[in-house]
């Protein structure tokens, strides 16, 4: 068996594994009607099946690594859904750049601020 | 074959949603690195603004754009499953600080959901413009399965979590500094605790301890939110209006 040839068949398990799991997650999040979103409900079914297990299978790893470096990617279609919105967003642009930035700032620093606090309480650091 | 001919059958078929997305976000990432990485130069945002460009200059409307490009979306569950992997990665590292971590999560989306719902009430900017706020610090796949829970526009939701992502994956570096904190972990962890995805690589970047945390912090994030979002969602709007 060599290096390369198995590369492809590496992924498609990854991804059987993945979907497997996204579907497992939509079936219970419509058959309990939840308010959580099917896929995040396979993420923490995924989690806690990794943590159990202790390892990562390197198939599941590597379709990971891939689709969480291009996560980016996925969103561009539905942002790019901001051309029906235009007119409404229109005279409220600046206001809602704004709240954007002083909402981040904030969500941030107090983040930031509770684990400098709770650091600081620690003899050890 | 005319050039008209060719025209109808490619914008008819799902091939020139997903060139376009796909060469749009390509040229993105080129010009990331061509800026020497900087957050200011963003792959996601330069690919929306290039993809839309597009659209509005040929006059293609979005569903059928969307028709084609569903495939690309499609894959936001399966991407928002992997978000274990890295969770599950960075577990041991949050042994012994989960009651920290926890408390600074909660703070942190608090902060994020009750600032930008009530800043954006005193500014009176309408309803249907606020409500895509709440989940704007979730990651982009879970905040938009959260809005379309609550029937808010998932859109709007993917347009703020990406406005969002790119001014905290700015800011984080001077935002930081300002505050004195110097542990990586705790630095990555607020990162992506506000700045989600974008925040996460722009935390990569700079250290690999603090992406480690910054994907931790968006993931749990992630599942907080989706958790508490369509609970505390309905009654903040109520309360503010």
């Amino acid at each position: 068996m060599t290096q390369t040839s198995v590369v492809s068949p590496m992924m498609i398990k990854g991804l059987v594994i993945l979907l497997l799991y996204q579907g497992a997650g939509e079936i219970l999040a419509r058959g309990l009607s939840s308010p959580v979103p099917g896929p995040v409900i396979g993420l923490v079914l995924l989690l806690v099946s990794l943590l159990w297990r202790q390892k990562t299978d390197p198939d599941l790893q590597l379709v990971a690594n891939g689709l969480t470096a291009h996560l980016g990617l996925l969103f561009v279609p539905a942002a790019v859904g901001v051309v029906s919105f235009l007119p409404m967003l229109k005279g409220n642009m600046v206001s809602i750049l704004s709240v954007l930035v002083v909402s981040v700032i904030l969500a941030m620093a107090s983040t930031a601020l509770v684990l400098r606090g709770r650091a600081a309480d620690r003899p050890t650091e | 074959m005319d050039l008209r001919e060719i025209w109808v059958y490619l914008s008819g078929s799902p091939l020139f949603s997903l060139i376009l997305t796909l060469v749009a976000y390509q040229l993105g990432v080129m010009a990331h690195q061509r800026f020497g990485r900087s957050p200011l130069v963003n792959p996601v945002a330069i690919a929306v603004l290039l993809t839309a460009g597009m659209l509005l200059l040929i006059d293609m409307p979005y569903p059928q754009y969307f028709e084609g490009a569903q495939f690309i979306h499609f894959l936001l569950g399966t991407a928002t499953v992997a978000l274990a992997v890295p969770i599950a990665q960075g577990w041991h590292l949050l042994k012994g600080r989960f009651a920290q971590l926890g408390l600074a999560l909660l703070m942190g989306g608090l902060v994020s959901v009750v600032s930008s719902v009530g800043l954006a009430s005193l500014l009176n900017i309408p309803t249907d413009l606020v409500t895509p706020m709440l989940a704007k610090s979730v990651t982009a796949p879970i905040a938009m399965g959260i809005s379309e829970s609550m029937g808010i526009s998932p859109t709007l939701t993917a347009v703020y979590a990406v406005l969002t992502g790119v001014i905290g994956a700015i800011a984080a570096t001077h935002l930081l500094n300002a505050l004195g904190m110097r542990d990586w972990t705790a630095r990555g962890f607020a990162v992506g605790v506000a700045a989600h995805g974008i925040g996460t690589s722009r935390a990569f970047a700079v250290h690999p301890d603090a992406g480690a945390f910054s994907s931790v912090g968006m993931g749990l994030h992630g599942v907080a939110g989706a958790l508490f979002l369509p609970l505390i969602g309905p009654w903040l709007l109520k309360w503010l209006s």
